[in-house]
């Protein structure tokens, strides 16, 4: 105990002798604020290629009515198109069906 | 544990951190700068991680014994880490205010683990896993260290009363 005493005693005034240490000052860590920017752009970069080369091609849509041609035999046996406008087919008929029916 | 903690914990350690750096580089304060510069960066750039919180004194103090045995390897200055060494040369004249002086005189096992006790009020276990030794061994050293610590102190305070009386006989 004597002993730990003396050394204890000895510890004391070795830790006021080091109060006078020069110690440095704790290293501040800069936050680099560029990085952010970097991470940014390249996000923004792929995103505008992206956007770029994956852009869908408008889509062609159908016209809404239909359009119905007929070939008709007119009253002097001249034959004449008909050209009609609708929204829906009433009747289809193949454009062979006739030559199933002439022979 | 993010940076920002990180950052807190090493500057609440700063000033016992760069002491003990101190102490690993032979009392050598320039030395001892540089090997906490690369004691931090080691940590920061998470090439050495902190598991347990509750071991944050032990854990770094044993990152700066180890950056601080590469960095005296690499100026040079070779320190006997063999923990059965015991020949230091005892100069005749020992003064007891220079307390560097006299810790260097114990060999370097001893040296840590009393500081580290005794300076640094950490235990003797904490010390074995400072130093990566086993607790018998860091006992061992904590007793031999002790002991001569104890034979120098008292050599040098011997030395200085011889020297109070002799000033005094002059003086009478």
């Amino acid at each position: 105990m004597e002993n730990d005493e003396l050394i204890e005693s000895f510890f004391k005034d070795m830790r006021q002798a080091d109060q006078n240490l020069d110690i440095p000052a704790f290293p501040v860590s800069k936050t680099r604020k560029t990085n952010w920017f970097i991470p940014v752009g390249v996000a923004a970069s792929m995103l505008l290629v992206g956007f770029l080369f994956f852009e869908k091609e408008p889509e062609v849509k159908a016209p809404a009515e239909v359009i119905i041609i007929t070939l008709e035999q007119g009253p002097n046996h001249e034959q004449q198109f008909k050209i009609e406008e609708s929204t829906y087919l009433e009747t289809w008929e193949s454009s062979t069906s006739s030559l199933l029916t002439e022979f | 544990m993010n940076r920002k903690s990180l950052n807190q914990l090493l500057h609440s350690h700063h000033r016992e951190a760069f002491i003990w750096s101190r102490q690993c580089c032979g009392f050598d304060s320039d030395l001892a700068k540089d090997v906490l510069q690369l004691t931090y960066l080691k940590i920061l750039e998470g090439k050495a991680t902190l598991n347990e919180a509750s071991k944050a004194k032990t854990w770094l103090f044993s990152i700066i014994r180890y950056t601080a045995i590469d960095e005296l390897r690499k100026a040079g200055k070779m320190i006997t880490w063999d923990e059965n060494h015991e020949l230091v040369d005892v100069p005749e004249e020992v003064d007891g205010t220079d307390y560097d002086a006299i810790i260097k005189l114990l060999p370097a096992m001893q040296q840590q683990v009393i500081l580290m006790v005794f300076y640094h009020q950490m235990t003797i276990e904490q010390s074995a896993e400072v130093l990566k030794i086993q607790l018998g061994t860091a006992r061992t050293h904590y007793a031999r260290g002790k002991k001569k610590l104890k034979e120098l102190i008292l050599k040098s305070q011997t030395e200085a009363n011889h020297g109070k009386r002799r000033t005094d006989r002059k003086l009478l």
